[in-house]
């Protein structure tokens, strides 16, 4: 049994399957991090990643497959799934068999987990859009720390460079210790493996308030209804809602 | 009165209008600017009661000229009164906006010593926003029935949407409950509005500088209950303003006691479940391609609380089914309970390369539970064509207590045990 061991990046994910193509190789399994329960007969392979064989792939699946493919398989890469790499091999196989048809194909195993992850990512993302919650800070930029499922905080960044391009912001992904900034010129991704120690500026605890205010007088007492609540705002998001912490 | 107890006080005001969508517009950030529309709009919280906050809703003021019976600001119902100033507004959006809490402004207003005055405070308040403040955000701005044309007409320039609330269903149910209005003043600003922007889309088609009218359209309120209004009367009324306004949305709000007034009925709890039968209702006029002829007639001229109209519709027509799934268009396919939008979608695409059998439904997000009554996979039916055992088996478990335990015994021959056998045969 051959495992995969690529370095984590969306670059090395696509070489290693370069390299199962031209080795004729079948992995069984795909990923980051070395499989530890190995046994005599099997065999750890290290991909070196290569940015070559990486465009090739990637040229490859938007022309010969689809670019909703690449989207799918860029979702799936950037979700939690724990098999996403071995997935994504079995769907890109099939992909270059059946060419741009291939999310038609729902009743293959690999093309229905593919779309549900990718759709559960998309579906996260959106969710952020909204309940992501900026503090501001002392040193005239806006803070805010989130803890998704995902990791989806390169895709939220466009959102906000633009949306909210005059002012400085951060945004941390406590869970994986990176963070999007933005300098009002071009954002960026960098690691942030610590806790920052920000002071937040003097006014901001009011407009906090306010808005834990107005988020309570806007219910509708008759009309309470926690379940519904929790279905479209999971409680495990909650720490890091203004108006729920 | 200090800032805080205002907000109080005009968030708890607007919280019976119950619009929250901020969808519909693609307004762009200006350089130097801040804020963005987003087009399918985007939820920021949920209140304790479950409904999403995507706009910042408060009333301007909650001072009111008028005394309509079923609204909790009417001028005689004693409770305490406040007013925003624009900067206040203008403020306290870029505020909540910049930490992402908002997608925008929602507001609204009492009718403040006359509807021409009120028009202008709102106006100046949108037009700080925009101006003074840059702020491309979602702003949905009500119209004042009453207000002079030019004042409605310049704030639509400045704002996403812009909406009247029709509130109650019928003119008898008008006079009943608010009779210092009249239909017509209601239906005027709606109709002017609709018409503006109707020009302004014929012009940008041929100018080269775009205007912005109202970008993200019109949408109204209904109220539930408050008025012995049936289903058919209120779904007639939407599918009328769908088509003759262009109207975004039509909302639904069940009515919730605010006073005791005697031309009010004395309801305990919302007509929650009659709300969100017509929602469904709504959907099924919108996406679905129904009409409220299908769905309602005059003999039967109410919802049925034990299971949701299409699946109604589907049972009164069920010499229209079992339908295949493998073969029937699009239009149809919409048309079977259990089958929505993004299904019927998957399905006629998927079915291009395969013949679609009854696991691959299922996986594919269709509601089996429902759909198997009504569809073939392959040729094969995995239901039965019985009207009364169909419709039990679709009810809520709710519901079916209900029909058990109180005054339905009389039927209680469709217990589960009885003809369970019967669909397995």
């Amino acid at each position: 049994m051959i495992y995969y061991i690529y370095d984590g990046s969306f670059e090395g994910l696509l070489t290693s399957i370069y390299d199962s193509y031209y080795l004729k190789q079948t992995p069984c399994d795909i990923s980051a991090k070395p499989n530890s329960q190995i046994s005599l007969f099997d065999e750890n392979i290290y991909i070196k990643t290569n940015t070559e064989k990486f465009e090739k792939v990637y040229n490859s699946i938007r022309q010969k497959i689809s670019s909703e493919a690449l989207n799918n398989v860029y979702n799936v890469y950037l979700s939690n799934y724990e098999f996403k790499g071995i997935l994504i091999f079995n769907y890109l196989k099939l992909g270059w068999k059946t060419g741009y048809t291939i999310d038609n194909y729902i009743s293959n195993e690999s093309v229905l987990n593919v779309q549900r992850i990718s759709r559960r990512v998309q579906k996260e993302y959106h969710l952020f859009l909204g309940i992501v919650r900026f503090k501001r800070m002392e040193g005239d930029f806006y803070y805010a720390s989130i803890e998704p499922d995902n990791n989806i905080t390169e895709l939220l960044a466009p959102h906000f460079s633009t949306r909210l391009s005059d002012q400085r912001w951060v945004i941390h992904d406590i869970k994986r210790g990176i963070a999007a900034v933005y300098n009002l010129k071009k954002w960026y991704m960098l690691d942030l493996k610590l806790k920052p120690d920000f002071i937040l500026q003097s006014n901001e605890n009011d407009f906090q308030f306010l808005w834990k205010k107005y988020f309570k007088s806007i219910a509708i007492k008759s009309r309470i209804n926690p379940k519904l609540q929790r279905r479209f705002m999971p409680k495990r998001y909650w720490s890091h809602l203004t108006e729920k912490s | 009165m200090d800032f805080e107890t205002k907000l109080e006080i005009l968030s708890a005001a607007a919280k019976y209008d119950v619009s929250c969508s901020s969808s519909g517009s693609a307004r762009k950030n200006i350089p130097g600017g801040f804020g963005s529309s987003y087009k399918s709009g985007i939820c920021h919280s949920w209140s304790e009661d479950g409904r999403c906050i995507s706009l910042l809703k408060v009333l301007f003021s909650n001072h009111c000229i008028y005394n309509c019976a079923y609204c909790v600001n009417r001028s005689s119902n004693d409770l305490p009164r406040a007013s925003f100033t624009p900067d206040e507004v203008a403020q306290l959006t870029s505020e909540f906006y910049r930490r992402n809490y908002i997608e925008g402004l929602f507001l609204s207003s009492g009718v403040v010593k006359n509807p021409d005055y009120t028009m202008e405070l709102l106006l100046k308040t949108v037009k700080k926003l925009r101006e003074e403040h840059k702020f491309n955000g979602y702003i949905h701005l009500k119209a004042i029935p009453g207000a002079d044309f030019k004042l409605i007409y310049q704030a639509g320039t400045y704002v996403d949407r812009m909406s009247v609330n029709i509130e109650l269903p019928s003119n008898k149910s008008l006079q009943l409950l608010a009779p210092q209005k009249t239909k017509e003043s209601i239906i005027k600003p709606m109709n002017y509005i609709s018409a503006v922007k109707t020009a302004k889309n014929d012009e940008n088609r041929v100018f080269k500088k775009k205007q912005i009218f109202v970008p993200a359209g019109q949408s109204t309120q209904l109220i539930v209950g408050a008025t012995p209004d049936n289903d058919l009367g209120i779904l007639r009324l939407s599918e009328n303003l769908y088509k003759r306004f262009q109207l975004k949305r039509v909302y639904y709000s069940a009515y919730v006691p605010v006073s005791s007034h005697p031309n009010l009925p004395a309801i305990g709890t919302p007509p929650l479940l009659r709300e969100h039968r017509l929602y469904q209702a709504d959907w099924l006029l919108r996406f679905y391609g129904f009409s409220s002829d299908e769905l309602l007639d005059d003999s039967r001229p109410d919802f049925d609380l034990d299971l949701e109209p299409k699946s109604c519709w589907a049972l009164r027509n069920l010499h229209l089914f079992p339908i295949e799934v493998n073969t029937a268009d699009y239009d149809m396919l919409l048309r079977i309970p259990g089958i929505g939008v993004r299904s019927a979608k998957t399905i006629v695409t998927a079915r291009r390369s395969q013949k679609l059998g009854y696991e691959d439904l299922k996986k594919i997000g269709v509601v089996m539970k429902r759909a198997k009554y009504f569809i073939s996979c392959k040729g094969k039916y995995y239901g039965s064509l019985n009207e009364n055992i169909i419709k039990y088996d679709l009810m809520s478990q709710s519901r079916k207590n209900l029909l058990q335990s109180s005054q339905y015994q009389q039927i209680s021959l469709f217990d589960k045990g009885d003809y369970n056998d019967l669909l397995h045969l």
